[in-house]
């Protein structure tokens, strides 16, 4: 069986699977804890620490998103209400707004806790629902969350938005430098990655999955299905929340701008490319998407030109300079193509799940290769048996 | 002592079609009680009220003197109801293990706290659940052994799959069994295998309702049938007695004499 599973995989992919995973989730972690040095020694400028910062918050959301969508299968289009109703509890009672100045930890408690509660009131009258009419119950769920804090202007100051948001006192640290922040959510991302993991690896993350592989066979292994799917909404809801708090005292202001339906499908876009039910897969997904245009732009505004001379692109036409060096308003392309060239050539994601990829590559004429070679295992064992 | 299973005057009907009409039996623990009747007789319908897919519409079903009529499949299940399906129905991308570990759902109890912080008392729960699936799992000498237990149960064959399926129906230790044609599409060789297997189960006390078409295997497992028609039951008993009753020949076959067109 190992054999052909390495045919599969080609000599570099056979090499790469050899290294054992703590290694890969070592090295993620050390490049990950170091990359600020890079900018307070020199090499790179603050703006990549910001977008790390933005990396890492969608990292949280595609875990939170991944827990429903990946772990449950149920597609969720409103996601970034949770993210939205995180940010406004933290923006409106730790500014000067409305006149609160909460401390950090209850008011991110109750972020996360607000956002759960909006995750219990969508999924109990929807979670009957399957598929594509639970994606539009949720997307409406998204859109009248946007819609009410930008109307309910007495509040939320509508959308003008609340700024001036204090940052956060943690143990007498005043987190307010950027490379700070990025620390911060950093350790939340840690915390939220080993909490899903073992949640994923236990009872209640097998029932999930069971779930998303057939509901009857998971309802008659005595699996409550209203109650694991409305956990599965709420943990991830909560995840939303999470980063919804840290998001609006990193920004200092927020407005319903930062909670448009495009978000949601962002996240879903990185729970996809990344595989979905996988966790180092949301996570890698994320950085991909969220880092990729600023890298594009970087690169053809900055680091090409610094090797080649600065006119290396002045013979090319004026739209396609202007395509490279602008690539922030392209990103929307950016991630379609990316998505499309994903479901083409790799469904079941950057990183896969290893079962995830079973499921999906069930036509893949490799894999009835390697199911034939493990039926032909089967009669070999019958006929050890017999004799 | 009340039987693990009975059925009273249980009626079902979908609009003006009733698949199961005042329908009574019962099935009395360590016994293999097989249905059998041709297509659309009610049989899979059957099941279906049993596990609590269906509601009846007038009747009672009472597991060992309790109503479960009315519960949801859940419920049923973790009062001891374990079923099959006439279609394969597993948990295809997730492991052979994993399958049976979710068979015990109802069997273990880590919440979500718990699991969150992998407390002692979960990492305890989770060896003996595993220690326990493989035991289940060694219920098939061979076919389960070592590194297949970590493959996507897709990957399996056929017939193994259909062990998978019966195995991850065993590991919640059911009061009763219900299989529907557990030898569906299987070779002869490994339907006889089944059917021993079942025997040992019940020798082991289960006990077990199954639903086949496989004389074979009925007539050599069942300690007792019940056939039903157009959903209703025409005759229990005796395996062999049944088999040859006129109105199950009747059943299967048509009446004698009158043309195969009318």
């Amino acid at each position: 069986m190992a054999k052909s599973g390495d045919k599969k995989r080609g000599p570099i992919g056979t090499a790469l699977g050899r290294v054992p995973r703590w290694v890969y989730l070592l090295a993620a972690l050390l490049l990950a804890a170091f990359f600020p040095l890079l900018q307070t020694s020199g090499f790179m400028d603050m703006l990549w620490i910001r977008v790390a910062i933005r990396s890492l918050t969608f990292v949280l959301l595609a875990l939170g998103l991944n827990v429903v969508m990946g772990e449950t299968g149920l597609l969720n289009l409103g996601y970034v209400a949770f993210f939205a109703i995180g940010s406004y509890t933290t923006a409106l009672l730790s500014s000067p707004s409305l006149g609160f100045h909460w401390s950090f930890w209850p008011l991110l408690l109750l972020s996360m806790a607000l956002a759960m509660v909006g995750g219990l009131l969508v999924g109990l009258p929807t979670l009957r629902l399957r598929g594509d009419y639970l994606a539009i119950v949720t997307l409406a769920f998204g859109e009248i969350v946007r819609t009410v804090f930008l109307n309910a202007t007495t509040i939320t100051n509508g959308a003008a938005g609340i700024p001036a948001i204090y940052p956060p006192h943690i143990f007498g640290w005043v987190v307010d430098q950027p490379v700070e922040f990025y620390y911060l959510i950093l350790v939340f991302v840690v915390l939220v990655v080993v909490a899903l993991t073992n949640v994923k690896n236990s009872r209640v993350g097998r029932a999930w999955n069971a779930l998303r592989e057939d509901e009857i066979a998971a309802v008659h292994s005595g699996i409550n299905s209203t109650q694991a799917k409305i956990l599965a909404m709420v943990i991830s809801a909560g995840v939303a929340g999470l980063a919804g708090c840290l998001f609006a005292y990193y920004q200092q202001f927020i407005n319903p701008t930062y909670f448009v339906f495009t978000q949601s499908v962002i996240v879903v876009c990185m729970v996809v490319l990344g595989g979905m039910g996988s966790i180092p897969g949301a996570a890698l997904g994320a950085i991909v998407l969220d880092a990729l245009p600023d890298l594009i732009r970087a690169t053809f505004s900055d680091w090409l030109p610094s090797v080649f001379g600065p006119t290396f692109m002045s013979r090319w036409p004026m739209w396609l300079q202007s395509f490279f060096t602008d690539f922030e308003k392209y990103r929307m392309l950016l991630f379609g193509i990316v998505v499309v060239l994903v479901v083409i050539f790799r469904p079941e994601g950057l990183l896969p799940d290893h079962l995830w990829r079973a499921e999906t590559h069930e036509e893949d004429p490799r894999e009835q290769e390697r199911t034939r070679q493990s039926l032909f295992d089967i009669e070999e064992g019958t006929q050890d048996l017999e004799a | 002592m009340a039987p693990v299973l009975e059925l009273i005057g249980v009626t079902k009907a979908f609009g003006g079609l009733t698949a199961v009409n005042d329908m009574s039996l019962t099935v009395e623990k360590g016994e293999i009680v097989s249905i059998i009747g041709p297509n659309g007789s009610g049989k899979t319908t059957v099941f279906n009220l049993v596990t609590g897919i269906y509601e009846p519409d007038s009747g009672d079903i009472l597991l060992e003197g309790e109503s479960i009529a009315g519960l949801r499949s859940d419920q049923i299940q973790m009062k001891g109801v374990s079923r099959t399906f006439q279609m394969l129905r597993l948990f295809s991308g997730m492991t052979v293990l994993e399958n049976i570990l979710v068979g015990m759902h109802s069997r273990t109890k880590t919440r979500l706290f718990g699991a969150m912080f992998r407390m002692p008392w979960v990492t305890r729960e989770e060896k003996q659940a595993v220690a326990k699936a493989q035991e289940i799992l060694a219920f098939f000498p061979g076919r389960f052994s070592g590194p297949r237990q970590g493959q996507p149960a897709a990957s399996l064959s056929y017939a193994n799959r259909r062990r998978l399926e019966l195995a991850r129906a065993l590991a919640c230790d059911p009061k009763i069994l219900l299989l529907d044609e557990p030898v569906a599409g299987m070779n002869p060789a490994e339907s006889l295998e089944v059917m021993e297997q079942i025997r040992e189960l019940r020798d082991r006390g289960n006990t077990i309702l199954m639903i086949e078409h496989d004389m074979k295997v009925v007539l050599g497992a069942s300690d007792r049938l019940i056939a039903m028609d157009h959903g209703v039951k025409i005759a229990e008993g005796d395996p062999q007695t049944v088999a040859n009753d006129s109105l199950v020949v009747e059943a299967y076959l048509g009446r004698r004499g009158s043309s195969a067109a009318s």
